[in-house]
């Protein structure tokens, strides 16, 4: 069952729902749901409404923890918890890359969290450590 | 007023309205400086002498234009003022001649004044040629819906008459007699118009409400017999037009407003059964009855959704999830219908089950054509489901109707077999014939007519039996892959009914009647195959409805709220555990497979918490061993298995273990909300192994708030329900678990920066939580049913020593964690306000002595709250912050430091609670709380408290005034000269006070 707080995939992109309720068509009718989510990536909000019986898709959210090493042309090198080194993601653009930026150019040890859904990834958020 | 020149009387008639307006006790006074007390005094003075005469003056000129034919618009126009100003002296709320100063503030909010003049009054309003006039006037205007309203609002205040004015019985029985004959010369053989609609039933209304039942039998029988009679035609008449606006969908339900007050009349009326002969109104309430169950039935039994002219309108609205099912809606209406379903019980109970039973049958037959039309061409989808639409719309009424002429809906209290009822069921049990009653009961997929002898069975039973064969039809089709045809809301009929019905009649317990009804006992009595048969249907029809309806989530709610009535009483559970389904249910739901995982969260805790109630049925040891192995253990196994796996922290990402982990926290909620007194020590060992694993969880899933939001949920849950019952050292376990659980969330979540979409949105919400969970902590404080031997062990002196955590500890600890990451944004959500303001003042109530030992800038932000809280949020949040001030000053007092930061804080608050008091318009609902917390911060701050005074009165240029205030003053702190922290003297303040705000509120 979709639960608030949780995700789904609507017009192909993984959301978060943020809003969940029901209605029918007259007072005999079946429950229809009414979703608003928001891409967990872009922000962007996106509606749909099913029929309560019809089955979702539901993204595989996965997120990681890894240790800042450097920043090199605009990409992160980041050491996994299994010691190999990640080089294939973007510093994120506005606050949070500068942000990340900023700790490093100071010296300061910093973990990153990486969330991954239908093979898009991104770094999301931050932590001194 | 007698000049007869239209403009002058209007100008008189604005000055008496204002005069009127001024002298009452209502928000329309202006604000000119009169103390409460003395307005009050006026208006005393002014309503014996000078109101009365008003109204004569009132009553001539109207009598003057009642008496005139052909009204120009200018003369129709002072009549309606005229008539305006009788209906404001008639809504006075007249003062009583002693009444204690502080009721006169009380008097000043009460809306819908009922007419309760005094004594003086008498010879006034007791003429009967005043009655006589407003009726004379109202048949005059009446098709003006303007003036009609004030005539109309005129007769209600006077049949709202009562109190002193009546010297005796005797006088009241004429009164009413006269009232009720120009009532019904006045609406007999008139067509109502709509506008009066509302007025009428208004002052229907009154009279029931007011008289007493004693004088309204008095008045002659034939007068009475014939105001019933016309109340019953109204309430048929009004409930027909009521139907009508639903059907035009009309803004202004006027109908529908009468209809609900001539409904609740009757309620009024016939709930007394000593001054009626038995039988009084059962005529009576068979016509209101079924002209409620015709406008809600389809034609042609019926007339709903038909227009005047008989034209059926209907049309597929879009329903959205905060429309409000019909059965709270209209429980007002059901509520009276089913109560004159009672009293008229031998006409209705078979009225019901013929009208059900022949639905049944057609329900059954229509749902046999449409499936042949599915098997000749399948993929066709001209069905017409009108007719489907209507029969479900039909049995939807007939079955709320049917729950509430049946049993009563009580919270806490056992709910009876209605006596009405039971007699009508004994009466019969002679004529009846046992066997077939429960051949009836037993055959729910049998046609009622079909079993030979149908006709003698018990009615009562026989209308449970026709809502058991409507759920039997549902099921079939269910069978037969019909769901798509069948309607949810039918479905939550039928499974509301079975629950209201089993909570008062399954297994009754006979101790609590004087007499029951051979037929009940047979059929659903303790030890009874009846009964036995009965919790197997139900169980059948709740796991169905679970596999079948998990997308429609109000019918899976009220089928496990079904489910936790049969085995929330010990009696039924007994039964029900006896039932293989119901261990099938338990494996099954274990085993979290489909259908029942495809159930919503909140149904699942639901159905958790009933397996769980299930499990403290009366078993043999070894079946309860085997129970809690197969309902609890697999849970701990799986969660066990799952969190101890080597690279759980590798894997803990994957699909597969999240689902896993937050099926987990969720029937851990589910175990929680089963907790009861005598489980809640198996209980709660149970749930703290999985606490303690949870905190590893915290770690684990740091990053995934989701999970994070539902393992702090577990704790607010297991908290909410079973803190009030642990013991010292259990609650100190739970402290310490969620001290840990705190302070790894703050490890986890300090400094950390997101710039995900939702991390406003999911900080909110874990910070409601956390505070739910140290509001939670702190009720122990309040509520606390431990057993009182388990408290005192832990106070022997070697268990008190080893005391590692208090609740304060983890509540400050708490605060200290919450109060940086609060922000006047987040304090805009109100439920968020509201949680924050409870706990901060629980604290200062509960631990004033931790106050000054905060850190700094937690000890500012707190009072910067406080003051907050005091100004500029709702009254509610200034009422828990003034019940904060008293502790703190009362702490401050104690410690006798003139310098600590506290006792500033508290000088601050002095002048900021003197302000809300003397200065500012009071809320005297508020009046006690800032009453003691301004005596406290006196004691504390005399000085201060003397320079406040000073500077008031030095501003005061009026010497009146000055000295009326100066007066006051010294007046209010006599009695507490010098004021201390005594509970005698703080009394004596209180009262001071209420004086003190009486005599200068509003100067």
């Amino acid at each position: 069952a979709l639960r608030k707080n949780g995700f789904v995939v609507l017009k192909g992109r993984p959301c978060k729902i943020v809003e969940m309720s029901t209605s029918k068509t007259g007072k005999h009718g079946h429950a229809k749901v009414h979703l608003v989510g928001i891409d967990i990536f872009t922000g962007k909000k996106y509606e749909d409404i099913c029929p309560s019986t019809h089955n979702m898709d539901v993204p595989n959210i996965k997120r990681n923890d890894y240790q800042l090493i450097c920043i090199q042309d605009g990409y992160l090198s980041l050491l996994t918890e299994t010691g190999e080194v990640r080089e294939d993601l973007k510093l994120p653009e506005g606050e949070l890359g500068k942000e990340i930026e900023g700790k490093y150019n100071a010296g300061e040890d910093v973990q990153v969290s990486v969330m991954c859904a239908m093979s898009e990834e991104y770094a999301v958020a931050i932590k001194p450590c | 007023i007698s000049s007869g020149n239209p403009t002058v009387q209007t100008l008189a008639c604005s000055i008496l309205t204002a005069l009127l307006s001024e002298f009452s006790s209502s928000s329309k006074t202006s604000n000119i400086g009169l103390s409460m007390e003395f307005h009050g005094n006026c208006k005393r003075v002014f309503q014996e002498e000078d109101l009365r005469q008003i109204f004569m003056l009132t009553v001539e000129v109207l009598q003057e234009f009642s008496r005139r034919e052909n009204l120009n618009a200018q003369m129709s126009s002072v009549f309606q003022r005229y008539l305006a100003l009788a209906n404001q002296v008639l809504s006075w709320n007249f003062l009583p001649p002693n009444l204690g100063r502080h009721y006169i503030a009380m008097f000043e909010s009460s809306q819908n004044v009922l007419l309760k003049p005094t004594e003086s009054w008498r010879e006034t309003l007791l003429d009967s040629r005043v009655m006589e006039l407003f009726f004379t006037v109202h048949r005059k205007i009446r098709e003006d819906s303007d003036m009609a309203q004030d005539s109309l609002q005129c007769l209600a205040q006077l049949a709202s008459l009562h109190g002193p004015i009546f010297p005796d019985e005797g006088s009241q029985v004429d009164y009413l007699a006269h009232f009720i004959e120009g009532l019904l010369n006045t609406i007999n053989g008139i067509e109502i118009e709509d506008s009066e609609a509302v007025g009428i039933s208004s002052i229907i209304s009154n009279l029931i409400t007011v008289f007493p039942r004693n004088v309204l039998t008095a008045i002659p029988n034939e007068l009475f017999s014939s105001f019933v009679n016309c109340l019953t035609h109204l309430t048929c008449s009004f409930g027909r037009s009521a139907a009508l606006e639903e059907v035009l969908d009309k803004d202004d339900m006027v109908y529908m407003e009468a209809y609900d007050k001539l409904l609740e009349s009757w309620l009024t009326l016939v709930q007394d059964d000593k001054h009626f002969h038995k039988g009084f109104f059962t005529q009576h309430a068979v016509q209101v009855f079924n002209s409620y169950i015709q406008c809600h039935l389809a034609a042609p039994d019926g007339t709903r959704n038909l227009t005047a002219n008989g034209v059926a309108s209907r049309e597929e609205e879009e329903i959205s999830e905060l429309q409000e099912d019909d059965r709270d809606q209209f429980s007002d209406q059901l509520a009276s219908v089913g109560m004159l379903g009672r009293i008229a019980a031998e006409h209705c109970i078979p009225l019901l089950t013929s009208l059900l039973e022949e639905r049944v049958t057609r329900l059954h037959g229509q749902l046999q054509r449409h499936q042949q039309q599915l098997l000749a061409s399948p993929g066709s989808s001209t069905i017409d489901n009108k007719m489907l639409d209507d029969l479900y719309e039909d049995i939807h009424w007939l079955i709320l109707v049917t729950g509430y002429l049946l049993a009563d809906d009580t919270q806490g209290e056992t709910p009876l077999i209605p006596p009405e009822i039971m007699e009508y069921s004994i009466k019969h049990s002679s004529e009846v014939d046992i066997n077939t009653t429960l051949q009836i009961l037993g055959s729910p997929g049998e046609k009622a007519s079909s079993i030979p002898g149908y006709n003698r069975t018990d009615s009562v039973i026989r209308l449970l039996s026709a809502v058991l064969r409507v759920s039997e039809v549902e099921s079939r089709a269910i069978r037969a892959d019909l769901t798509h045809l069948l309607s949810p809301q039918m479905g939550k009929d039928i499974v509301w009914f079975l629950k209201r019905w089993a909570k008062t009649y399954l297994l009754v317990d006979e101790k609590l009647y004087d007499q029951i009804s051979l037929p009940f006992s047979t059929a659903f009595g303790a030890d009874t195959e009846g009964s036995q048969w009965i919790i197997g249907y139900l169980l059948q029809k709740v796991i169905s409805n679970l596999s079948v309806w998990s997308s429609e989530q109000d019918l899976a709610n009220d089928t496990v709220q079904l489910l936790v009535t049969l085995v929330e009483r010990r009696e039924r559970a007994n039964l029900v555990i006896q039932c293989e389904n119901w261990w099938n249910l338990a494996k099954q739901f274990a085993s979290r497979s489909p259908p029942l995982n495809f159930l919503s969260s909140p149904v699942q805790r639901t159905l958790m918490k009933a397996l769980v109630l299930g499990g403290f049925a009366h078993m043999d040891t070894e079946t309860k061993q085997q129970y809690w192995t197969e309902v609890l253990q697999p849970l701990q196994q799986r969660f066990l298995r799952v969190i101890n796996q080597e690279n759980f922290q590798q894997m803990c990402q994957q699909e597969e273990v999240k689902q896993e982990i937050t099926a987990t926290l969720e029937a851990l909620c589910g175990i929680a909300e089963a907790t009861q007194i005598d489980n809640v020590a198996i209980l709660f060992n149970f749930l703290m192994d999985f606490l303690t694993n949870c905190i590893g969880l915290m770690e684990v899933y740091k990053n995934t708030p989701e999970t994070v939001n539902l393992i702090i949920e577990v704790f607010v849950e297991v908290a909410h329900k079973q803190i009030c019952y642990l013991g010292e050292s259990k609650a100190m376990n739970l402290y310490e678990a969620c001290l840990t659980l705190l302070q790894v969330y703050s490890k986890n979540n300090l400094g950390r920066q997101r710039i995900d979409v939702t991390a406003e949105e999911e900080q909110y919400q874990d910070l409601l939580l956390i505070m739910e969970l140290l509001t939670n902590l702190l009720s122990k404080e309040f509520i606390d049913f431990s057993d009182t031997d388990e408290v005192f062990r832990g106070h022997e002196p070697g268990q008190a020593a080893n005391r590692s955590v208090s609740a304060a500890d983890v509540v400050l600890y708490g605060v200290n964690l919450i109060l940086p990451l609060m922000s006047q944004d987040l304090l805009k959500f109100p439920t968020l306000c509201n949680q924050y303001y409870k706990l901060i003042t629980f604290i200062c109530e509960i631990f004033p002595e931790k106050i000054p030992q905060l850190p700094e800038d937690l000890f500012k932000s707190l009072m910067y709250s406080l003051e907050l809280g005091m100004t500029s949020m709702s009254s509610e949040v200034c009422q828990l912050c003034l019940e904060a001030l008293t502790p703190l000053a009362e702490q401050c007092a104690k410690a006798q430091e003139t310098d600590s930061p506290l006792f500033l804080a508290t000088r601050h608050f002095l002048k900021l609670v003197f302000d809300m008091l003397v200065l500012q318009k009071h809320n005297t609902e508020m009046t006690t709380a800032a009453g003691e917390a301004f005596y406290t911060l006196v004691c504390l701050h005399q000085a201060e408290y003397s320079e406040l005074v000073e500077t008031l009165l030095s501003s005061q240029q009026d010497p009146v005034i000055y000295q009326r205030l100066a007066d006051a003053f010294n007046k209010l702190t006599a009695s507490s000269t010098p004021p201390t922290l005594d509970r005698k003297q703080k009394m004596a303040f209180l009262k001071s006070l209420e004086e003190f705000m009486a005599n200068v509120g509003g100067l």
